[in-house]
């Protein structure tokens, strides 16, 4: 009890000394005038630009960049350097390409059926589904083609969604309009919508251009079209929202995570909305109305009555005041910091509602906005796992994006893949990012940039579970179809289910579906990081241990390293020589997996 | 007692409640309060101090009704003519209720006597929202913005922070039940990659940074990655040989989302880790079948319940099983009336599911009326911080349940 007493006095005294030690540190702090910035949107003054605000700037509304870049907006007054980010449709983006499709779809395959189930009920019924024909009666495994295409589907649309993936990353990494892809990178988590459930990378591409597209505009626009965008209809099952039987997901989520956030409508606004989308669906690729479907009947939603259609709901949502603010504070922690407050949340939401919507206006008041410059903001925000590697990879001045190691094998690591958010929230984001096991991975996998190993490198997208591999092997080695799939010790139902071998059988279907896939898809081209880390540091005309350590300091890390860690690093070097790629290699490894370089 | 309480122990905590705070002096606040309490209370002596809590989610609202289906109910196919379980192809429970037929893992759990099924459980006011619902189940107080998971709270009262790891959450990310004042919970997924990479002397150097004067003079967020870097360094290394040594002849299915997290659960038991709560999730809304529903959900439900089958064989193959006990929850059930979609839509109550050679095997709380709704939706009969209450209580022996749930609620009589 006497040492709990004395633990407990110890502890205090310590708490209290911290925070004494930060309330004088604060009073020091050289920062003194931008201290009182935080939660004031007036804009900066041109006399306070400096170098450092520029690279922030640039962290936020892109994904970094060299010492040289940084100096380009710093020689701007900010509104220029604000509007050469911001008014991106001014700037020429020609390097820019299209995606291209490897053309694995073919006629046959749409509308792709909902599950194995349902297309071995449709080859059973029709005799043939997904463009192939089941075998003749009384044949062994008669619908065996059928469940095969099945499985190439999956498998050949996975690839094609990681194909994606990486060729938005070389977008963000390549593009001269960075913002562009941020806020599509926002949008993309705001109106979360996943591959693993839609399952047509086609619908994904579109959504990603049309997000792309109105990135910058009008969030009626955005709006518009996400609730007619075919990838969303079928991730929030719209097209399971009929007149008879209203389908409540698409409208709830429309309200709690789009627009207006939890506790501002009831539920029954929910169905009413619900029953105002009703025959909204796609037909494949295409919008499509379907009037038999829609409930022309009176509703009342928010306050309003009418036989209100979709529109009309929009409408209604965007006379809402709480509107402009749930979606500008959204917008404020994705580019600003994790917690908004209340009077930067009223005023961020009513200018934004009063321009109409305008989200470049709104963003670009954010980035001209003092608060946004202020202590509380620098150097205070997680990198998500996208921004992490597309910084990294931008600040060594890379051209192309390295894909050895694979880009969405080290974001999927830490929690983020392109086009596939965890759920219709998108990422939670902010420190829900790390864990001990995140924050371990997030260094480690610079080590597999750093020191990319071509030789013994896997691609992804030619890769097959262990699982399959050893259908293929067994049949190699002579074994027929029902030995060679044989799995498990059958004490697990779903074992036993798998192993079952009748009219088809499930883990070979996997197994030439993959085989199919890895036929029709184009490959990914595998290439290393290329940059010399001898080049920039002669560029940065360091000549000692002290000078290398400050210049990637500075390069790479938002807040200055402790004079202890400095010191750790700058004896690292010594026996190792600074005009060594591979030393320096090594020391750059240690630095990007700092608890620092977790920061933007 | 014995009190390690070395400057860095502190430190790491004091710098780490910080780091959870907005606002500085409220944060100064309640660790003064902690640490008060814990003055006062000193170490309350540990009745059960061998027992594990292992907690499962399902995440997505699982359909209850299709789980444990009440088929001698006319009301429920009336409710549900496509999409319900046929009475002769559930695994009977009793005369009223059977399992859905691909739960043939917790129908041998049952007749074992080592399973328990809770009847109705929500709360009131029940929200639909996910985020919302599940987030009232994580801190165990709906309709409120408790900061801190119930697990977590749980800890802070009870367990001593200065032993590492006494909650191990498998996972990507975090979950908020488990979100402490005073503990940093363990957080991994794939234990193969928990490590870090690079040579020892890098290594060293790496684990031996921070703790001097800060470069900067003030970063919440800083403070809190420093403080989880220590963290990883310290268990990284455990995990990753626990798991990788561990070998099972035991079949934990092929739901790899669920198994495999469960599987990792055995393996860092069976190497004598202090974990006291262990906290899995299915991930990903897997629950939320809104459409043609019959299909996934069977599949989901049998990986459900040959994971949980294989984890108690396992446990009792090493020899824990007198000190593991199993809670499973979802955030809601779905709407009783199927919808147009072969599928079920958001709901309330649903039944909780208690796992372990000690449970007294059985059903408990009454069965929600499926003629007596409430805007088509169950009313609930037993609030599910009852079956929180009663894990803490009748399981792991601690008595304030009142203080921890933040409220008083009955426990259930359902431990041996």
């Amino acid at each position: 009890m006497l040492r709990a007493n004395r633990r407990f006095v110890r502890g205090l005294v310590a708490a209290i000394s911290v925070y004494l030690a930060i309330v004088v540190a604060r009073a020091q702090s050289p920062r003194t005038s931008s201290s009182a910035w935080a939660d004031d949107l007036s804009p900066i003054g041109a006399s306070d630009w400096n170098a450092e605000r520029a690279a922030h700037l640039l962290e936020r509304a892109g994904f970094g960049g060299t010492p040289e870049d940084i100096a380009r907006l710093a020689s701007l007054t900010p509104l220029q350097a604000v509007d050469s980010l911001v008014e991106y449709q001014r700037v020429d983006n020609a390097r820019a390409r299209p995606f291209e499709e490897s053309g694995v779809w073919d006629a046959g395959m749409d509308p792709f059926p909902p599950s194995r189930a349902e297309a071995v009920r449709l080859g059973r019924e029709r005799g043939e589904a997904l463009g192939v024909k089941a075998l003749p009666a009384g044949s062994p495994r008669r619908l065996q083609p059928v469940v095969d295409k099945f499985f190439y589907g999956l498998r050949a649309n996975s690839i094609e969604t990681q194909r994606l993936g990486v060729w938005w990353a070389d977008r963000m990494l390549t593009t001269s309009r960075p913002l562009e892809e941020k806020l599509t990178l926002f949008w993309h988590g705001h109106f979360a919508t996943g591959d693993a459930k839609v399952r047509d990378y086609r619908m994904m591409l579109r959504q990603n251009e049309m997000l792309r597209r109105n990135a910058a505009g009008r969030l009626r626009d955005l709006l518009a079209g996400i609730l007619e965008d075919p990838a969303m209809l079928v991730y929030l099952d719209n097209g399971e929202n009929v007149k008879k039987h209203p389908n409540e997901n698409f409208g709830r989520e429309l309200l709690e995570l789009f627009t207006m956030g939890v506790g501002n409508y009831s539920e029954r606004d929910v169905r009413e909305a619900a029953r105002a989308f009703t025959g909204w669906t796609n037909d494949v690729l295409a919008f499509k109305m379907d009037k038999d479907q829609h409930d022309y009947g009176e509703k009342t939603f928010l306050g309003r009555t009418g036989p209100l259609d979709g529109a009309d709901i929009i409408d209604t949502i965007l006379k809402q005041n709480v509107t402009g603010e749930f979606v500008a504070a959204k917008m404020y922690r994705f580019f600003v910091r994790d917690d908004i407050s209340p009077p930067v949340k009223s005023e961020l939401g009513r200018g934004f509602s009063a321009s109409g919507y305008d989200v470049r206006a709104l963003v670009k008041r954010i980035f001209m906005s003092r608060d946004f410059y202020s202590p509380a903001s620098v150097a205070t925000q997680i990198k998500s796992p996208v921004v992490l590697v597309v910084s990294t990879y931008r600040k060594l001045g890379l051209r192309e994006l390295p894909t050895i190691p694979d880009f969405g094998r080290l974001t999927g690591g830490l929690g983020q893949t392109l086009f596939d958010p965890p759920n219709v929230a998108g990422w939670a984001g902010g420190r829900t990012w790390i864990t001990p096991a995140t924050l371990l991975q997030r260094g480690n996998l610079f080590r597999d940039v750093l020191f990319a190993d071509a030789k013994n490198f896997r691609a992804p997208d030619r890769l097959m579970p262990p699982t399959y591999a050893r259908v293929g092997e067994n049949l190699a080695k002579g074994m027929n179809i029902t030995e060679a799939t044989k799995e498990g010790t059958g004490d697990a139902e779903s074992n036993a289910q798998v192993d079952r071998d009748e009219d088809y059988n499930t883990r070979y279907a996997s197994y030439r579906g993959y085989m199919m896939a890895f036929e029709r898809t184009k490959p990914i081209p595998r290439r290393v990081a290329d940059f010399s880390l001898v080049s920039i540091v002669a560029a940065a005309h360091a000549g000692t241990a002290e000078a290398v350590v400050d210049a990637f300091a500075r390069r790479f890390l938002r807040v200055p390293l402790s004079s202890k860690d400095r010191a750790a690093f700058v004896e690292f070097m010594r026996g190792r020589s600074i005009a060594s790629e591979p030393d320096l290699r090594e020391l750059l490894y240690l630095i990007l997996s700092t608890p620092e370089y977790q920061l933007s | 007692m014995t009190c390690h309480c070395s400057r860095r122990d502190f430190l790491a905590r004091g710098l780490y409640g910080i780091g959870l705070g907005a606002a500085l002096p409220v944060f100064l606040d309640r660790t003064t309060a902690a640490l008060t309490a814990q003055a006062l209370q000193g170490t309350s002596v540990e009745t059960h101090p061998e027992r594990i809590l292992v907690v499962l989610e399902l995440s997505g609202g699982n359909d209850g009704l299709n789980t444990v289906v009440p088929f001698a109910d006319p009301a429920y196919y009336r409710a549900r003519p496509r999409i319900g379980i046929p009475a002769r192809e559930v695994l009977r429970i009793d005369d009223h209720f059977g399992f859905h037929p691909s739960m043939v893992g917790f129908e041998r759990l049952y007749k074992d006597g080592r399973m328990s099924i809770v009847h109705g459980c929500g709360y009131d006011h029940p929200s639909l929202s996910h985020f919302s619902s599940m987030s009232y189940w994580h801190t165990g107080v709906p309709n409120a913005g408790e900061p801190l998971g119930w697990l977590g709270r749980l800890a802070d009262d009870h367990l001593d922070p200065s032993t590492r790891n006494q909650i191990v959450n498998i996972g990507t990310s975090q979950s908020l039940a488990v979100r402490s004042g005073k503990h940093s919970p363990l957080v991994f997924d794939d234990p193969s990659r928990f490590r870090r990479d690079g040579t020892d002397e890098q290594k060293r150097l790496l684990a031996a940074l921070g703790g001097g004067a800060a470069g900067s003079p003030e970063n919440a967020t800083l403070d809190f990655l420093a403080a989880t870097a220590r963290n990883a360094v310290d268990s990284s290394d455990f995990v990753r040989q626990a798991s990788a040594s561990y070998r099972t002849p035991v079949d934990y299915g092929i739901g790899n989302a669920f198994g495999g997290g469960l599987q990792r659960v055995a393996a860092l038991i069976k190497a004598g880790m202090k974990t006291r709560l262990y906290y899995v999730s299915y991930q990903g809304n897997a629950f939320d079948t809104h459409v043609q529903q019959g299909d996934v959900h069977s599949r989901l439900l049998m990986y459900t319940a040959d994971a949980v089958r294989a984890f108690l064989d396992d446990v009792a193959r090493i020899g824990r099983a007198d000190d593991v006990a199993v809670m499973m929850f979802t955030e809601f059930g779905r709407r009783v009336e199927e919808n147009g979609s072969l599928g079920t839509d958001h709901g309330t109550a649903t039944p909780m599911f208690l796992f372990g050679k000690h449970v007294k095997g059985g059903l408990y709380g009454r069965p929600p009326s499926l003629t007596d709704l409430d805007e088509g939706n169950f009313k609930m009969t037993t609030d599910f911080r009852s079956v929180y209450a009663t894990a803490i209580k009748e399981w792991l022996g601690y008595d304030d349940t009142d203080a921890i749930l933040k409220g008083r609620f009955q426990t259930l009589g359902a431990f041996a």
